[in-house]
């Protein structure tokens, strides 16, 4: 319901009525700041006083506030006299400073409420928030742009809340918010102002285009809906696109997204000379369709669901890696998989999926894997008090341990005959609960409830969280950043693609390979990643590909792909793949100089890697340099059969950039090895082939 | 590139005359804007040359280390008692003998407060004296440092000795000036920087040819844009083709009496490396001493370090040694002046003992220790109340800190930073310089 239409009938507060504790009391405190965790909302309150963070119990906060002290904190023959007032009001001294002008509206609402004996009032329940302008497309840096807030309660009637809304600049120096709730632009580029009421959060965007030259996308080709909502960003932006990538650029690309493999120089020849307009989706469903699709996407799963080895227990491992094995081979849909996952049980040294349980080391350990794995949401805040950030309690966070507080974890998975958390804020035993929305019944196996309801096609995180992911597979970067971070005060770039992309994943069966094809089909995803002036400072809008670096585990394998030399892991027989290894702690030095993720804690927070270390590795260390120079690799069976200098060149051009030399290139190479001694040919060989696998271009996916 | 550098060495000059216009704004004369001068002891710029940052990882309890409180009840009070130091009325904690010794080049701030008590934030707060944003990825103390003093160094100007969390990056200034992680533990016997000697069979003179060969290719490659050469892997060849780099790192060029008297134990010789390190003008060094995030027994694992040890091997003692041993011999050769040392982490912990004997995070009252590089030893700054629950004196920020750091190194705080995207950030925003940490 848009409430926007009856603003006219609006009236602020009006000085009749008595104002209502938990709506029209705690917001005042909270747009004063007296109920965040710097101050009174600290878990242990401030100077004697403590409420709870931004104002999430009201009831406790009524306690504290009206019969705590002996009800000192309220004086109801002189109202103005109470400490709530005279405090934040600087009439008495206040560590906080002055919070709450001296006769302002704030300051008569509290007033009016202590006169009118303070009262909680009848509960009533916040039916609808909603903000002006939502979103708003400004001309100029330097405009202003009033902010409202309006709401409307069970009662029926709709209130401007704006005076008791809480408005914060995601970027201050981007925008500034005065004491009128006006914002003011400072900084071209897509802002968000968050808008905070009771226990709402909604965002206002506003943008200022990046450029001043109007951007026509309309005639750009179209693949599906990505195409249109990126479209849509851009020409607000005013940002232009990149052209097309070329053939050779594509295959590339999405031979790595998808298989974690470069495409071979066959392969190569075979895509440039088809001729069939439709050869890059015939390409993307070869691909989905191959073995080596599985064997990539299973290590992308074991990443995701942070698969790592219990000591001595290889064999649970596994049992584990076999399952996500078969589960992307057979296409299981994800919201199957996560509810296998969830309700597993049994001998965890043959049933894979009971392993997911014994990857936490306790009841909040798992709610805390859950929430990021499943949800995309870090709990973690919520264990000692409410998320400062987001909307989750620690009601919400205790009530999801609770759900798995029965498990017992050992070899065999069972659910037990007993078991509990305890919140800490009740002491008492945490009741199973649903974040966010309702307790559990205690007579059933409460796993099942909880998969349920993630599972649900309503479900607001599973399916956002699982694309954003998709998303991020495909481009290097989540339309959510971080990737496990969704919340309300996190907004997506492209919020309405992540809903639709969402809702498209869903109506799909939660079937990945539906949606990496419209991704991949997707003309944004095809995109050259060369730049024009005019797009390239942009990382977020998808003008252009972004080049990024391959996995430390698809480098690895690059690299003894084109040189024809395999690494030792661990003791597993020489050739195994470093994509194929399921225990990320299996002993090799060069993945972890490179930076591979062990799994521990979620691999998008975990990622490092491209520094010095990495870098003096790839020029100085092994990685590269003992595949260069070893006598039965490729390049030293080629100089041994008598290949010939230009052959050598090309054909490693070939392999490793998957493209020939140019005319230039060649004669370069020509020049630098004519009239070589055989002794020094070999180094020179050598050289060029190290110079090669240290190229950017090698290096990089782009 | 060139533009951005342009606008910097301009930025001095503007500044000047815009604050006279906001004085102005404000009503103040420009008699008023030169009596305050006057009247206000005027900043000279910071000597230090480097900075050794330890980095006490977890957030150490101040109530254990640099603030005790002896008479507050058991349940505050904590194992441990206080000691004297050589600087009278000035008490630390009794695992700490060393450093009594030493107290008199020791500044305490004990009045050090924040809002954030997650480590990740509250990590990055401290080491870029700004609050974290979702928007901007700001660059640590090292990066900034790297980054203005320029060059072309052969030894990187950010060395994080073994290793740094990612909040002690580099930010939007970029991979230039990330840290150099040694990766590599000095106290091992065995310890070398990983791939720092030539690979067998490619010396110089073919490492000089491979990068010509390098070179050619990325210019036959590059598209007009990316003009600019991988700064990483010119940091790297630097590195690998320096001799005077590598014996930089090798600590068995070290007396065995020098290296003893830092203790055998990680943050002692990575202080030890550290110092090497400044020595050869390397700018911002940080020793990373993990697990300070004590939630539980904290006599376990600040003083005894394994169950039942006769001596303490814990977190406590190893500082102690490896701190004392550091100012002394920076102090010997003559670096103390020049070198500022700066210990702390990214919070406090709870006054109240939690039922894990341990100490829960706590960021409203912490303990930051500085020394050498101008600063002015001997001294306690602000003061926490009875139970180090909050500041009673004289409260400072992680902003003032590093306002005050950036001072101390000879950084003007106010100068302007541009990300990627030519946005102009100060390096630093709003902190109050500590005008009695200066010598």
């Amino acid at each position: 319901m848009n409430l926007s239409g009856l603003l006219v009938a609006v009236v602020g507060f009006s000085s009749g009525t008595v104002p209502h504790f938990d709506s029209e009391i705690l917001p005042v405190l909270t747009r004063a700041g007296c109920n965040t965790g710097a101050c009174h909302g600290a878990a242990l309150g401030r100077g004697g006083f403590r409420l709870s963070l931004l104002g999430g119990d009201p009831a406790a906060d009524h306690e504290a506030i009206v019969y705590e002290l002996e009800g000192r904190r309220i004086n109801f023959v002189h109202p103005e006299e109470s400490l709530l007032l005279a405090k934040p009001t600087g009439e008495l001294a206040h560590k906080g400073g002055l919070r709450i002008e001296p006769g302002s509206d704030s300051a008569q609402r509290l007033v009016q409420w202590i006169a009118a004996g303070a009262p909680r009032g009848q509960l009533r329940k916040l039916i609808h928030f909603e903000v002006q302008p939502e979103a708003r497309v400004i001309e100029k840096v330097g405009s202003t742009v009033p902010l409202r807030a309006m709401a409307r309660f069970d009662h029926g009637k709709i209130e401007d809340v704006t005076p008791w809304t809480v408005f914060t600049a995601s970027d201050p120096s981007a925008i500034e918010i005065d004491d009128r709730d006006t914002a003011t632009i400072r900084r071209r580029g897509q802002h968000v102002v968050l808008a905070r009421f009771l226990d709402r959060i909604v965002p206002i965007r506003l943008t200022v285009p990046l450029t001043e030259t109007p951007v026509d996308l309309s005639r750009e080709p179209r693949s599906n809906f990505i195409d249109d909502e990126i479209y849509r960003t851009l020409e607000v932006l005013r940002v232009p696109v990149s052209p097309r990538a070329d053939d050779v650029a594509f295959l590339r690309r999405v031979r790595l997204d998808l298989t974690g493999r470069l495409p071979s120089p066959e392969e190569v020849e075979t895509f440039l000379d088809e001729r069939s307009p439709s050869k890059r989706a015939r390409l993307i469903d070869r691909l989905l369709a191959s073995e080596e699709f599985v064997e990539y996407w299973t290590y992308r799963y074991a990443q995701w669901l942070r698969l790592r080895t219990l000591p001595a227990e290889a064999e649970a491992t596994w049992a584990f890696h076999g399952w996500i094995r078969q589960q992307v081979q057979q296409r299981t849909g994800v919201d199957r998989l996560a509810r296998t996952l969830l309700t597993a049980v049994g001998d965890s040294h043959r049933e894979g999926p009971a392993n997911f349980a014994r990857l936490a080391a306790d009841a909040r350990g798992q709610a805390e894997l859950v929430g990021s794995v499943f949800l995309g949401v870090r709990f973690q805040c919520a264990n000692c008090h409410n998320h400062p950030l987001d909307r989750w309690t620690q009601d919400d966070y205790h009530g999801l341990a609770a759900v798995f507080a029965r498990l017992e974890r050992g070899r065999t998975v069972r659910v037990g005959a007993r078991g509990a958390v305890t919140n800490p804020r009740t002491g008492e035993p945490a009741l199973p609960r649903i974040p966010g929305s309702e307790y559990l019944q205690a007579d059933r196996d409460q796993r099942k409830h909880f998969a349920d309801w993630l599972t649900a096609r309503d479900n607001p995180f599973f399916a956002r969280a699982m694309v954003n992911r998709l998303w991020k597979a495909m481009f290097g970067r989540g339309l959510v950043e971080p990737e496990d971070d969704l919340r309300d005060t996190n907004p997506a770039t492209h919020p309405a693609l992540l809903n639709r992309l969402a809702a498209d994943f869903v109506e799909h069966g939660y079937d990945i390979q539906h949606t990496l094809r419209l991704i991949a089909r997707s003309e944004t995803y095809g995109r050259a990643a060369t730049t024009t002036p005019a797009n390239a400072t942009d990382d977020r809008f998808y003008s252009h590909a972004y080049r990024r670096s391959l996995p430390p585990e698809v480098l690895a394998d690059a690299l003894a792909d084109v040189t024809d030399v395999a690494d030792r892991y661990g003791d597993l027989p020489l050739g195994t793949r470093a994509v194929a290894l399921v225990d990320p702690r299996t002993p090799a030095p060069a993945l972890d100089i490179l930076g591979r993720c062990g799994r521990e804690i979620g691999c998008d927070a975990a990622s490092r890697g491209g520094g010095l270390a990495a870098k003096l590795h790839q020029l100085n260390g092994e990685l590269i340099n003992r595949k260069v120079a070893d006598p039965n690799g490729r390049l030293h069976r080629w100089i041994r059969a008598g290949k010939s200098n230009d052959d050598i060149i090309e054909s490693f051009y070939r392999l490793a950039l998957s493209r020939r030399p140019t005319d230039a290139e060649r004669k370069h190479w020509r020049t630098q090895l004519d009239g070589a001694t055989a002794a020094s040919r070999v180094e020179l060989l050598e050289d060029f082939l190290w110079a090669l696998l240290n190229s950017s271009d090698f290096l990089m996916n782009h | 590139m060139k533009n951005r550098s342009a606008h910097r060495s301009d930025g001095a000059t503007r500044r000047d005359l815009l604050r006279v216009g906001t004085l102005s704004a404000l009503s103040l004369s420009l008699g008023d804007w030169f009596g305050l001068r006057a009247a206000a002891p005027t900043p000279r710029p910071g000597k230090a040359k480097s900075c050794i940052l330890i980095w006490l990882d977890g957030g150490p309890s101040h109530l254990e280390t640099f603030d005790l409180k002896p008479d507050a009840p058991s349940e505050v009070r904590g194992p441990f008692r206080p000691i004297a130091t050589n600087v009278t009325g000035v008490r630390l904690c009794e695992l700490m003998p060393n450093l009594a010794r030493v107290a008199d080049k020791l500044a305490l701030v004990r009045s050090v407060t924040s809002p954030l008590g997650e480590h990740a934030i509250a990590n990055s707060y401290l080491l870029t004296g700004y609050k974290p944003t979702p928007v901007l990825d700001y660059p640590s103390f090292g990066a900034v440092v790297s980054q203005q003093r320029g060059g072309k160094p052969t030894l990187p100007a950010y060395v994080a000795v073994p290793t740094y969390k990612p909040t002690a990056g580099s930010g939007f200034l970029g991979a230039a000036h990330q840290p150099f992680a040694v990766d590599s533990d000095p106290a091992r016997p065995d310890f070398r920087v990983r791939d720092l000697d030539f690979y067998p069979g490619v010396q110089f003179g073919r490492m000089k040819r491979r990068r010509a060969f390098l070179d050619q290719l990325d210019r036959f490659q590059r598209t007009a844009e990316e003009a600019s050469v991988d700064p990483g892997f010119e940091q790297a060849y630097r590195l690998i083709t320096s001799p005077q780099a590598k014996q930089a790192f090798d600590l068995s060029r070290e007396k065995p009496e020098v290296r003893a008297r830092y203790g055998p134990r990680t943050v002692g010789q990575s202080c030890l490396l550290a110092r090497r390190l400044v020595e050869r003008g390397v700018s911002f060094v940080s020793v990373h001493n993990p697990d300070w995030d004590t939630h539980n027994n904290l006599l376990l694992n600040l003083k005894e370090g394994y169950a039942g040890a006769k001596v303490g091997v814990g977190l406590i003692p190893s500082l102690d040694l490896a701190l004392s041993a550091l100012l002394t011999d920076l102090s010997e050769r003559g670096l103390l002046d020049e070198t500022l040392v700066v210990v702390m982490g990214e919070f406090g912990r709870t006054p109240k003992l939690n039922t894990s004997a341990g100490r829960d995070h706590w960021p409203r009252v912490f303990s930051v220790v500085l020394a050498g590089g101008g600063v002015r030893g001997g001294q306690v700054i602000g003061a926490s109340d009875r139970i180090g629950e909050s500041p009673t004196d004289r409260p400072v920020t992680p902003s003032d800190l590093a306002r005050t750091i950036y001072t101390l190194l000879g950084v003007d705080p106010s100068r302007e930073l541009h990300t990627p995207d030519g946005r102009p950030v100060p390096i630093n925003q709003d902190g109050k310089l500590i005008e009695e940490l200066l010598a």
